[in-house]
């Protein structure tokens, strides 16, 4: 669509009045908003002391989390497509056949280095099955780097510890399939 | 002259060509969409995706006379006078049409489908599908079939194209798949006691236009988008054939054939297609080393260089064992630097592997029993320094006699090679350095032992049992301490840079009357 | 006597500079916080305590970590220049406080031996150009900040200092221009005049000439490089403008000159136009003090200086940053003739105003007053008038925008 196209409807700055020239009105209530600030209540949260809570945790991007299915299993598919939509390069997966007979392949590893990553949430937006999810969870910390990156077994933790406070946002599981033919 | 007219725009063919309207739009750049039409194939139209309005030119009336119906482009000849319209509401209604009655009952399992990426159900489908599904029909129920060893199928997958079932007819010949059922219970089938298991079963992975048919080799390994594809030549056999080579970060995941008329056209055997695991085998040589007395040293490269030319000079006679797996170029630079050092080394060819007889299959594909990429092309170098031609045994006696002051022998080979008594008959040599891929009873007893590049990290050219030259470019790094035998007798020749095979075989031509007839792979791909 | 006496006014000004300085940083960044709704630092106080008295032992933790931080110097630049550049800007920055007064006078009881006179409060008493060495020494700030950025060798610098150096320059002549009109109603360049005038009529110079005074304050701002007028160091655009590369005391120095700019800046509003430490009816106007009034003539004047830095802290995250163009075209196409008319009104003020005042019978300052404030209603109407309506950032609807040919016609209005 061209700049000119008829479709476009231009929405403009509004004019400037007789006292928005001289610029002093204007500036005036620029000082007003900050003075009005300077003497208004703080939102700072002491912590360590004090906790944030988030109003919204399914808002926020934590850290990552790999969610179960209904039987406990890893809800991934290992279909690649976070680490393919992750522009940090930060996921790793290694697929295999599942050994369960009603999906075909699952992740035999998933690690997120958990530096490398900028919590953007590609990752659980390109998810299908939502099996990758970010918590809100924000005071990560570690004392070494091979301690910030999550495999499996500790991604499944994050979701163990927050499945109570954080519902995974769709329950929903692939329908059971038959997976093989008789022979 | 043969004129056709094709979306309004003219082509001229030769009446020996015998397209069809598919090759005869393709020549025009014209993509008809098509599924079950391949040009190594007998014709079927059974998919119906190339549907196109067709008709004819009466020259005597001067006006074009369209057929009622939408016809098969791949069924229709292009003669003189045919018209075929591609992109008429008509043609792109029906084409909607097939893709969704393609898509009706597909599981649409794209995440976790291998073929994703590259599926022509996929990419027709956002070119010439509808936006939303009309039909929410279940897929039914046969999920995945084991046919045979290597391939698996995912029986929902399958779009019954049978591209698959006239690849075992008709060019491995084996007929080892059929289509059982009727209508809309078809699925590809084996019989119990004859699974998929010819030489060139793989090959219905690549001709599967959907992701029904899977690599069991390759399946859930890699996703197609994650990996580059390169031009390369196949080191398994003598006949030479053009793949695909698909690597990613430095490791093959798959080898596809590569069309390539003059050679394989479209296939490629499954030796060829399963050749790269010993790329990536854990036990291959990863250090130079040096033995003195019964201990082993790690040397490095930067130093080896100076050391190895020091020792070769002052080691006497020298003999070279020219590996057939080593290209042109390597093998050029290996002869003229030990004629360089002793203008009467000995020079041979080192041992031929061959299994079996040639295995030709219906369809005009052979396999070698030849299980080198390059004999011919050794031998005219050797032939153009020596004359003649040595043989392995020859380096080997004239070792055991004491007669060879210092011998290079290049290996590359991916089975066993040499037995404990013939290398141990060589090792008499007094100095003997090996580049090889992997450890061997000639390793154990070399002064020097040198890890050399597989196929896919080589640059270069080799000369096929038809005399054809095919050169390709390296696909992958070496492993780490690992060097090809170019860029190390690059540099032992003294010459200073990077090694680049282009240059050494235009040297090759100036020197050696090659008549081979050459192909560049870019020239082709 | 006299070396003795400016030497312990020396000291004094150099340790209470940086005292403030460092304490205005974390006035700053108490402001900056408080803007945001945030609570700044509060956690630093007694140090091996646990006692954090607000987060007053700030000030004293930046500094230990800017000594003890390693100062590191890039290897591409240019070293004498380098170094040169802080130290240039640091020394202009101190020198003009030489002729700062931060007072009035001592009683004339106190004094040592041998002194004839009331001890001033400040450094170098009695300059008779103190005005014109302010600017000389304000001036060179340019130096430090073209030094620097060509020192530094690298492209964001280069552009901070050549940024600088422009909005220096350019901002120096409205600078002027609008001091000319207090220098020309008092007729001396001696600071310490200039507030006694003001002092003994008891009508600051900002009621007189409200034009020059805003011509000086804009200017003002400029010169000391503060928001909106911090082009030469945008952080958005140029990382730290001609300061990118420096690390270590050299940052601090190049800091504190800045911070001194606006106090020197500071000083100067409130002397030239807010009638320096004068407040009606709490420190008289006379020469002759006791300890209460000299005292809080100090007060004063500092207390002055303090809300007029507190003003520009407040400026900062109020009104959003000049672009380049709009800065310049504000300096030359706005201010400057505005200094100008200032001027031009004030020469005839003085030549002719004195006079038709009395034949009028009005009181001289009255009159003043009145043609001042005339004055600058009839330039903001002037402005009202030039200035167009709308805003020069809006993007172009014209060919230019446009990506093919097309007739005007075409063009929706």
């Amino acid at each position: 669509m061209k700049p000119d196209d008829p479709r476009v409807r231009w929405i403009d700055e509004p004019e400037l009045g007789p006292l928005g020239r001289v610029y002093v009105p204007l500036a005036t209530e620029g000082l007003a908003t900050t003075l009005r600030h300077l003497f208004g209540r703080k939102k700072t949260v002491q912590s360590p002391e004090e906790r944030y809570v988030s109003p919204a945790p399914l808002i926020y991007r934590g850290v990552h989390r790999l969610n179960r299915d209904s039987q406990g299993r890893v809800k991934c598919v290992a279909c690649f497509l976070c680490a393919t939509a992750c522009p940090a390069h930060c996921i790793d997966i290694v697929a295999a056949e599942s050994p369960w007979p009603d999906r075909d392949k699952y992740p035999e590893s998933f690690t997120i280095d958990e530096l490398r990553c900028i919590y953007c949430g590609m990752c659980e937006e390109a998810c299908p099955v939502d099996a990758i999810e970010l918590t809100s969870l924000y005071d990560l910390s570690g004392k070494s780097r091979e301690e910030m990156i999550f495999d499996k077994e500790k991604l499944l933790a994050v979701y163990d510890m927050t499945k109570d406070a954080e519902p995974m946002r769709t329950a929903g599981v692939p329908e059971p399939r038959r997976k093989e033919d008789g022979p | 002259m043969t004129r056709v007219t094709i979306d309004n725009r003219v082509l001229e063919l030769d009446p020996e060509d015998r397209l069809n309207g598919i090759e005869a739009a393709a020549r025009l750049g014209i993509e008809i969409p098509h599924y079950c039409w391949h040009p190594g194939l007998s014709v079927v139209g059974s998919c119906r995706m190339c549907l196109v309005e067709h008709g004819t030119i009466d020259r005597a009336k001067g006006h074009v006379v369209m057929m009622p119906k939408l016809v098969p482009a791949c069924q229709t000849p292009a003669t003189d006078g045919s018209v075929f319209i591609t992109n008429s509401p008509k043609v792109v209604q029906a084409r909607a049409m097939v893709e969704e009655g393609l898509l009706l009952r597909h599981p649409v399992d794209c995440p976790i489908c291998d073929k994703a990426g590259e599926c022509f159900l996929q990419d027709y489908h956002f070119r010439h599908g509808q936006d939303a599904r009309r039909a929410d029909a279940r897929p039914f129920v046969s999920r995945r079939r084991e046919l045979g060893p290597d391939i698996t199928l995912f029986v929902d997958r399958c779009i019954l194209c049978s591209r698959c079932v006239r690849f075992v007819r008709e060019v491995s010949g084996s007929s080892e798949l059929m289509v059982t059922g009727r209508g809309s219970h078809e699925e590809i089938d084996v019989l119990a006691d004859f699974p998929l298991n010819n030489n060139l079963s793989g090959n219905v992975v690549d001709l599967c236009p959907v992701g029904a048919l899977c690599d069991k080799h390759f399946l859930y390994r890699q996703r197609v988008w994650f990996m580059r594809s390169h031009e390369g030549v196949c080191a398994g056999c003598a006949t030479g054939c053009s793949i695909w080579i698909d690597e990613n970060q430095d490791r093959v995941h798959r080898i596809r054939p590569r069309e390539n008329p003059k050679v394989n056209r479209w296939w490629i055997c499954n030796d060829g297609r399963w050749s790269y695991p010993h790329v990536h085998n854990p036990s291959r040589l990863a250090t130079p080393l040096r033995r003195e007395g019964g201990a082993t040293v790690a040397v490095d490269w930067s130093k080896l260089v100076r050391e190895l030319d020091g020792r070769l000079r002052h080691a006497g006679p020298l003999a070279a064992v020219v590996s057939p797996f080593l290209t042109v170029e390597e093998a050029y630079l290996l002869c003229r630097y030990i004629r360089s050092i002793d203008p009467e080394a000995i020079l041979a060819l080192g041992p031929v592997p061959t299994v079996g007889e040639d295995e030709r299959f219906p369809g005009g594909f052979v396999i070698s029993a030849e299980k080198c990429p390059n004999r011919r092309g050794v031998e005219r170098i050797l032939a153009h320094f020596a004359g003649r031609v040595a043989s392995f045994d020859e380096v080997v006696s004239r070792a055991h006699q004491g007669g060879v002051g210092g011998a290079w022998v290049s290996g590359g080979y991916r089975r066993p090679w040499i037995d404990a008594s013939a290398a141990e008959q060589l090792a008499r040599a007094g100095l003997l350095v090996v580049q090889d891929l992997f450890d061997s009873p000639l390793a154990e007893r070399a002064g020097y032992v040198l890890p050399g590049a597989a196929f896919v990290e080589r640059d270069g050219s080799y000369v096929n049992r038809d005399g054809l030259l095919q050169s390709a470019r390296r696909a992958i790094r070496p492993p780490s301490g690992a060097r090809t035998e170019g860029s190390l007798l690059w540099e032992l020749s003294g010459r200073s840079g990077l090694y680049q095979a282009e240059v050494v075989l235009q040297e090759v031509f100036r020197e050696i009357e090659m008549k081979e007839p050459r192909m560049n792979t870019d020239e082709h791909g | 006597m006299f070396l003795l006496e400016t030497l312990i006014k020396t000291a004094l000004v150099i340790a209470g500079l940086m005292t403030a300085a460092a304490y205005l940083v974390l006035l700053e960044r108490w402001m900056a916080a408080w803007i945001q709704d945030r609570l700044g630092p509060n956690r630093v106080g007694i140090p091996l305590t646990r006692i954090r008295l607000f987060g007053l032992g700030q000030p004293l933790a930046d500094g230990v970590k800017f000594f003890f931080k390693e100062e590191f110097t890039p290897s591409h630049v240019d070293k004498l220049l380098y170094f040169l550049g802080p130290a240039v800007m640091f020394t202009a920055a101190v020198a003009i406080f030489a002729v700062v007064p931060f007072g009035s006078v001592l009683p004339s009881e106190f004094g040592l031996e041998g002194m004839s006179r009331p001890i001033e409060l400040v450094v170098a008493p009695g300059v008779d150009v103190a005005v014109l060495y302010v600017f000389a020494a304000g001036s060179i700030a340019v130096y430090g900040a073209l030094l620097s950025g060509w020192a530094s060798n690298n492209k964001y610098s280069m552009y901070g200092g050549l940024r600088g150096a422009a909005q220096l320059i350019s901002y120096e002549l409205p600078l002027g221009l609008g001091l000319v009109g207090v220098v020309l109603a008092s007729g001396s360049l001696r600071l310490d005049v200039i507030i006694a005038q003001q002092a003994q009529s008891g009508a600051w110079n900002v009621a007189l000439q409200p034009l020059g005074f805003l011509v000086f304050f804009v200017a003002g701002f400029a010169e000391s490089g503060r928001l909106p007028f911090d082009l030469p160091e945008t952080e958005q655009e140029l990382v730290g403008g001609y300061h990118t590369e420096y690390s270590g005391v050299k940052l601090l120095l190049i800091l504190v000159s800045e911070f001194l700019h606006m106090i020197v800046a500071s000083f100067l509003i409130v002397i030239l136009f807010f009638g320096g430490w004068h407040l009606w009816g709490v420190t008289g106007s006379g020469q002759e003090v006791t300890w209460p009034i000299a005292l809080a003539r100090v007060v004063v004047l500092l207390g002055k200086v303090l809300l007029t830095i507190l003003f520009f802290m407040l400026a900062r995250w109020s009104w959003p940053r000049f672009r380049f163009d709009q800065l310049m075209a504000l300096a030359w196409k706005v201010i400057l003739p505005l200094g100008m008319v200032n001027l031009v009104v004030l020469v005839v003020w003085v030549e002719y105003g004195a006079k038709m005042a009395a034949a009028l019978g009005i009181s001289n300052i009255a009159a003043m007053a009145a043609f001042g404030w005339g004055v600058f209603a009839a330039s903001a109407a002037v402005v009202v008038w030039l200035v167009p309506g709308e805003p020069d950032n809006r993007p172009r609807r014209g060919p230019a925008w446009q990506l093919g040919p097309t007739d005007e016609e075409e063009t929706p209005q």
